[in-house]
């Protein structure tokens, strides 16, 4: 991974799975821990979701107008942060079901964090999900008799 | 294989100079070390104080002993003022001393024996060559080229580095300057009394900016001291409270190449010792492959290892039963034979009876009696 023979992301995870920014805890619900790392598909503080710490990563944001970014962590460059990520947009105006197949033939099919294939469809599903907008719900239907002589 | 290297960022200029890594960032990274090496540390800057030794005690106050039906703690003598007659001295009473009054001969200062000081220190400089722990620290190393980052120290000669504008300007140029935006937005107003005794903000660290005084100059020092958040050291006299703020390892550092090359002199490596240190080598790791996937994936582990049982057939949870006899494909997967039995149509095939009928003499021998 890293130039350095005496650094490995299981090391990192070590020492950074106490104290960390990413990491929000909080005490209700049973003291949850959650991430805030952009490279967590879950958002959750967990080895396997946590991109910061691993050499590889997938992380699924939403774009400016509309659509969804894909960012992964290119595995030789751990000591290059301005060039270690790489992002890819997938417009709003392609199919969702496009846009989950390309994100899963560019990451997991080629054998990119194949455990993660599930985890960034459905983030990507949800965040398009959302961008969608909000269905208009149907007038009252006027009930009884005083509410109808009224309309 | 070569030496990893560094590449040596000018600003202004492109330039492919590079460096090679010293020896100590590769000592092991040792969060547990750090940490109470600091936590000696920081206790060894700390002032004495303690309350006045007469306080709570400035009365005449003497117990009026039993048969008054009040208790029997002291009480102030005298008439003639509210004060008399009211307890004194116990730390329950009101203006009565504290409960064991602090003093100024408490142990304030911690012994850390240098070696363990030195490993912390080497600790905490190899964590600083990953970008990982310095955003798990807080840093914002996004805009970073490269860690290590080291500018070159043509960048600071003929002391080029000598007001604040031109200080900030070399901290955006190599990519820190996120880092110190966020420095500045993060001062607050500090919670309690701090306030009232000279810690009135609290804010987050910057970059700590590592020179050589001999080749850089001291210049830099004063066109660095009013950015919020940045400090600077000399490669000289590295201090672990600077590089590994509140024990967390992966401070955030900005080397010039000038002290970028001296860490081999100073820090020597795990069989040369150092030319600045009296008796020290750096700590070697003990389990040279940190990574755990590489470990179980070699080939020493996997040799030793049981195969696996199964292969290929992987267990089938949670599935709905299916009927053998109905599902084809399912009895073939229990009897391999029923491809050819059916394939023959042997089911469906008449017994053949081989021995013709019985002789004739068989009847007449079976009813002998």
């Amino acid at each position: 991974m890293a130039t350095f023979s005496n650094i490995s992301s299981d090391l990192i995870w070590e020492v950074t799975r106490g104290q960390s920014s990413s990491l929000v805890k909080r005490k209700g619900a049973g003291g949850v821990q959650f991430s805030r790392d952009p490279l967590n598909l879950k958002n959750q503080y967990r080895r396997k979701y946590e991109g910061m710490v691993s050499d590889k990563a997938i992380g699924v944001q939403a774009g400016e107008n509309g659509g969804v970014i894909l960012l992964t962590k290119k595995a030789g460059k751990a000591n290059f942060p301005a060039s270690q990520i790489q992002t890819s947009t997938f417009s709003s105006s392609r199919s969702t079901r496009k846009t989950y197949s390309a994100i899963v033939n560019s990451t997991a099919k080629k054998g990119y964090r194949p455990d993660l294939l599930k985890d960034a469809v459905a983030r990507s599903s949800a965040i398009r999900k959302s961008q969608k907008d909000v269905k208009e719900s149907k007038p009252k239907k006027a009930r009884g008799a005083k509410a109808r002589a009224e309309a | 294989m070569s030496r990893p290297t560094v590449t040596v960022i000018s600003p202004g200029a492109e330039s492919k100079e590079t460096l090679a890594i010293p020896a100590v960032f590769k000592s092991p990274i040792r969060p547990d070390i750090v940490h109470s090496v600091h936590t000696g540390m920081n206790k060894n800057r700390r002032q004495p104080y303690a309350v006045s030794e007469k306080a709570g005690h400035q009365t005449s106050a003497e117990s009026w002993g039993t048969g008054r039906a009040v208790a029997r703690i002291p009480r102030v003598s005298g008439g003639g003022t509210h004060r008399a007659g009211q307890a004194a001295f116990g730390n329950m009473c009101r203006s009565g001393r504290m409960f064991a009054p602090t003093k100024v001969w408490r142990k304030w200062h911690q012994k850390i024996n240098l070696n363990q000081k030195r490993f912390a220190t080497a600790s905490a400089l190899a964590a600083s060559s990953s970008a990982a722990l310095l955003m798990a620290r807080g840093h914002n190393v996004s805009t970073v080229p490269e860690v290590p980052l080291v500018v070159s120290s043509t960048a600071f000669a003929d002391a080029a580095i000598a007001k604040t504008s031109a200080a900030i300007a070399l901290l955006k140029a190599v990519g820190a300057g996120a880092d110190v935006e966020k420095v500045k937005t993060s001062r607050k107003l500090r919670a309690g009394k701090g306030k009232m005794r000279g810690r009135r903000y609290r804010q987050r660290r910057g970059p700590l900016v590592v020179y050589n005084p001999d080749e850089d100059g001291k210049e830099l020092v004063l066109a660095f001291r009013n950015i919020p958040g940045v400090e600077t050291s000399s490669v000289y006299s590295l201090n672990l409270l600077q590089l590994a703020p509140g024990g967390h390892l992966g401070r955030f550092i900005v080397w010039t190449s000038s002290a970028f090359s001296a860490l081999d002199k100073i820090y020597g490596s795990t069989t040369e010792p150092s030319a600045l240190k009296k008796d020290f080598l750096l700590p070697s790791a003990i389990m040279k492959q940190p990574d755990l996937s590489q470990l179980i994936n070699s080939q020493e582990v996997q040799k030793v290892l049981r195969p696996v049982k199964g292969g290929a057939i992987s267990k089938r949870t949670v599935v709905q039963k299916k009927n053998p006899l109905k599902n084809f494909q399912v009895q073939l997967r229990l009897n391999p034979y029923a491809a050819a039995f059916s394939k023959n149509k042997l089911g469906q095939a008449k017994v053949e009876c081989k021995k013709g009928k019985a002789a004739e003499t068989f009847n007449t021998l079976l009813h002998e009696n």
